[in-house]
């Protein structure tokens, strides 16, 4: 019978089940080139939910080398790995991209501030799955900037946060920072004369939170990508894994934050 | 003219009362919070309901009244 469909027809499209959501917009989704800063535990989550979910294009920076604590919590990154010090973002791009071979993946062994000046700028959405307050606020500050939606997340054991900035309107990650997260800056960066000293803190960390972080971080891409704005996130939201409690909590803008000047 | 204000420890539930002047800043009730339950040094906001408090803004500027209850939050960093 001419016309008819086939099993294997209707089974041909990988993201057939994502069509059926309703409200994603498998090809805006396609389209749309993203950044993920961070090729850690978050990093890795968050690469794979991008790349399952039909995102076209993903960027990936890091500076950082694979280490044994890594694997707790990194799908992507082997012992191997860790014996010979590989780059997080070399490993994670060649070992995500199986996901979906319809996508371009990219990755700059690189700290995100020594970045060529244009790569934030080739992107609609950035995704920031950082371990420090330094790196956060130079990247809230670049793609506030810039006008691209940034999808921060952040663990602690079992704690977790996602803010979805959306310039020209949004608060960003600059409005919600006090002495507190300064202090930390001041801790990680200490310079005396010559000499700086760096501190890296050991988090507590898990694979149960990381997943919940990144995956709230993807679902909110998703729906910029979508033409859902206003269905997202105002303006963080805070997980607490053991209570299982999420709670969304309004920022309102500093009318001295130096991003909005 | 003094502020009373509860102050919650959102990782234990437990709380504090801490009276307030209204040049006080949120970030000193942060800091004083902070410093009683003996934090690790590591970032924290604070929210009143479903507002997180801007660190430099004044008890006053904050609209603290006596009576609100607060909630001292960690700021999660790790990725």
């Amino acid at each position: 019978m001419a016309g008819a469909l086939t099993p294997e027809e209707l089974d041909g499209d990988r993201l057939d089940r994502s069509r059926r959501v309703g409200w994603i917009d498998v090809d805006a989704v396609r389209s749309k080139r993203c950044l993920v800063v961070g090729a850690g535990a978050l990093g890795n989550e968050v690469v794979k939910n991008l790349l399952l979910s039909g995102f076209g294009s993903v960027t990936i920076v890091d500076m950082d080398r694979v280490a044994l604590t890594n694997l707790n919590r990194c799908m992507f990154f082997t012992s191997e790995d860790a014996e010979l010090k590989r780059s997080k973002a070399l490993v994670l791009s060649e070992r995500a991209r199986h996901l979906n071979p319809d996508a371009s993946v990219f990755a700059f062994d690189s700290r995100i501030e020594s970045i060529p000046a244009g790569v934030l700028r080739e992107h609609d959405l950035v995704f920031g799955c950082l371990d420090n307050v330094g790196a956060r606020l130079h990247l809230n500050a670049h793609a506030y900037h810039l006008r691209i939606p940034f999808i921060d997340g952040g663990t602690l054991g079992t704690r977790g946060k996602v803010q979805v900035v959306v310039p020209p309107d949004s608060p960003c990650l600059q409005c919600a920072t006090n002495r507190t997260h300064a202090k930390v800056l001041e801790k990680r960066f200490s310079c005396s004369g010559n000499d700086v000293s760096y501190f890296q803190p050991r988090f507590a960390a898990e694979i149960t939170t990381t997943s919940i972080i990144a995956a709230l971080q993807v679902r909110e891409g998703l729906k910029l990508a979508s033409g859902h704005e206003d269905d997202c996130i105002a303006h963080i939201l805070y997980y607490d894994g053991l209570r299982n409690a999420y709670e969304t909590v309004e920022v309102s803008r500093d009318p001295e934050c130096p991003v909005h000047a | 003219m003094t502020v009373r204000v509860r102050v919650r420890n959102a990782e234990t539930g437990s709380s504090v009362d801490m009276e307030l002047e209204e040049e006080n800043t949120v970030q000193e009730i942060i800091e004083g919070a902070a410093g009683y339950w003996e934090k690790d040094a590591g970032a924290y906001v604070i929210r009143k309901g479903k507002k997180l408090l801007r660190g430099q803004q004044s008890v006053l500027e904050s609209g603290l009244t006596n009576s609100d209850e607060l909630e001292l939050i960690p700021d999660p960093e790790g990725g």
